[in-house]
């Protein structure tokens, strides 16, 4: 039996467990997390408003409840345990860890107050606990750079009323930081064309039934399904809306003004000489992840391979790019690749689960979710499907006091 | 008769929706296959084809049934006298496109002159049901109605 380590139990961990037991049967295979929670981006990366995209977990619970797959929380690759320890204990280690850090745009002014990364806004607006206690100050006039679905995201969350929110699990400390923030002016701006901008078209149309926002599209030209969503879209205005929203396209962000706080963000036309200059008090940026002070990517074949019994996959393998379906993608890839591997080179019968159990006695296990699980689900509002416990310490206490360790 | 269970997917959740509804089916015996790896030539008379088929993108069939959909196009099979019957997936936030994939997948089974049988279902993500909790009593009412015609 072949002893299977994926470290990371966001949709590519779990897809790339799911993909394994497919092409290996037998495999006994374990998912470990940093967090004391499973799912990664699913619950903490896909929007509060967004339940139906979250239903995939339906598939990734049933990895841990029924086909045996082993779940260890709260165990950090690097500070619990090395990597080499890893991969002593189990045949094969598959690094799924993601990119967590907000890439920069690298230009001046931009650790003035004000400017928050896209990572580190969602993360509050999500009941992350590593965001615990870093409440972001949203001013006015906000600033989103990039054309992402990240920022449509953000567009969504700063301007829905309360009631837009119903079913969601928007908390009430996140709704609390949005009402306070109340931005009137938003523009969301980046440097490429329109016909370039990588949002998902639905996702714009999705914008077009807010009802507390006037939408403006600047200079959208070009053709597709981006130019036709953001047609739809553009100058849509509910009676009484309270924010402003602005698309713009073709900017280059140059310099942000201020002294203690961002007050404007200069931009140039790109590949042009015109300039523009946006005032703000709040500047998002959302042009994509990298590894921040995570696990720094290592060099792998497009199959995911890195060295003999190493792999990696998802974000971590391919760069920031490609929503769930493409994670699910790459872990079949890498899940063929294993078997093939394995098919040419037989395991040599590592321990597996039962040296994990030994390493990490106090690691959270599915059985420590589940009471977490249920906790969140039985103390949300009615208007709520869950109120997420932020706390990581809270969050191990109630796994620990139910004795469900793994 | 035989029971052929067919998923087009994009994320999973239609075939694991396909798989449970033959696990809940398996006194019938079913067949279960990706659409990807089915070829319009093998739809036969004589078997009864229920399709589970998500929505995605923008109104879009998902990947897994672009092939078939492709396919359905290029050799314009005859398909009459073939009965089925279209579960469909999507998810009420992107309204304006919902469950457009397995309306597509009606759309071109009685193009070719298949027969729709019952009325196609459209579960919502969003919304309060699980799938399998339509799925179920909706496979088993379509089963006793041939059995009883």
């Amino acid at each position: 039996m072949v002893s299977v380590a994926i470290i990371g139990a966001g949709p590519s961990g779990c897809y790339t467990a799911q993909a394994l037991l497919k092409v290996l049967p037998d495999a006994q295979i374990d998912i470990f997390d940093r967090l004391p929670v499973p799912y990664g981006l699913v619950r903490y990366g896909v929007a509060p408003d967004h339940q139906g995209t979250k239903a995939v977990i339906r598939q990734f619970e049933r990895l841990f409840e029924r086909q045996g797959v082993g779940f260890f929380g709260n165990v950090t690759l690097g500070e619990d345990v090395a990597l080499a320890d890893l991969q002593a204990a189990y045949d094969v280690v598959v690094l799924a860890v993601g990119l967590c850090g907000d890439r920069r745009m690298g230009i001046a002014g931009e650790d003035l107050a004000g400017v928050i990364g896209s990572g580190v806004m969602t993360r509050y607006l999500n009941d992350h606990p590593d965001a615990e206690g870093h409440v972001p100050q949203i001013g006015r006039d906000v600033v989103i750079v990039g054309h992402g679905n990240v920022a449509i995201d953000l567009v969504r969350l700063l301007v829905k009323r309360d009631e837009e929110f119903h079913g969601s699990d928007l908390s009430a400390q996140s709704q609390r930081v949005l009402q306070d923030a109340g931005p009137r002016k938003i523009t969301v701006i980046g440097r490429s064309p329109a016909d370039a901008a990588r949002f998902d078209p639905v996702m714009l149309r999705e914008l077009g039934r807010l009802e507390d926002a006037r939408l403006q599209v600047i200079a959208a030209t070009g053709e597709g399904k981006v130019i036709d969503a953001l047609a739809a879209i553009q100058g849509h205005a509910p009676d009484g809306a309270r924010h402003d929203v602005c698309f713009r396209f073709g900017w280059t962000p140059q310099r942000l003004l201020g002294d203690q706080r961002v007050t404007a963000v200069e931009f140039v036309a790109t590949g042009g000489v015109e300039t523009l200059t946006l005032p703000c008090d709040t500047v998002l940026t959302a042009i994509g992840f990298d590894a921040g002070d995570g696990l720094v990517p290592m060099a792998a074949d497009d199959d995911g391979f890195i060295a003999p019994g190493l792999y990696a996959t998802g974000w971590f393998r391919r760069g920031p790019r490609g929503t769930i379906p493409e994670n699910r993608a790459d872990a079949q890839t890498v899940a063929a690749r294993i078997a093939d591997d394995l098919g040419r080179s037989p395991p040599s019968g590592r321990p597996g689960r039962a040296a994990a159990l030994a390493l990490f006695p106090s690691a959270i296990g599915f059985a420590g979710w589940q009471c977490i699980d249920l906790a969140e689900r039985d103390q949300c509002p009615p208007d709520r499907c869950r109120t997420k416990i932020a706390s990581r310490q809270q969050m191990i206490a109630i796994a620990q006091s139910a004795g469900a360790t793994s | 008769m035989s029971l052929v269970i067919l998923y087009g997917t994009e994320t999973g959740n239609a075939e694991m929706l396909a798989e449970d509804i033959a696990a809940h089916l398996k006194l019938h015996a079913p067949l279960v296959a990706n659409l990807s790896d089915f070829d319009p030539a093998e739809f036969d008379k004589s078997n009864f084809y229920l399709i589970v088929c998500s929505t995605y993108g923008d109104g879009e069939l998902p990947a897994s049934a672009k092939p078939f959909a492709e396919k359905m196009d290029v050799s314009k099979p005859d398909l009459s006298g073939v009965e089925f019957a279209v579960f469909g997936m999507g998810d009420s936030e992107y309204a304006e496109t919902f469950n457009f994939g397995g309306k597509r997948i009606e759309e071109l089974m009685t193009a070719a002159g298949a027969q729709l049988r019952g009325v196609r279902v459209t579960h919502d993500a969003s919304g309060p049901d699980l799938a399998e909790d339509l799925a179920f009593p909706w496979a088993e009412a379509l089963l006793m109605q041939r059995v009883g015609s």
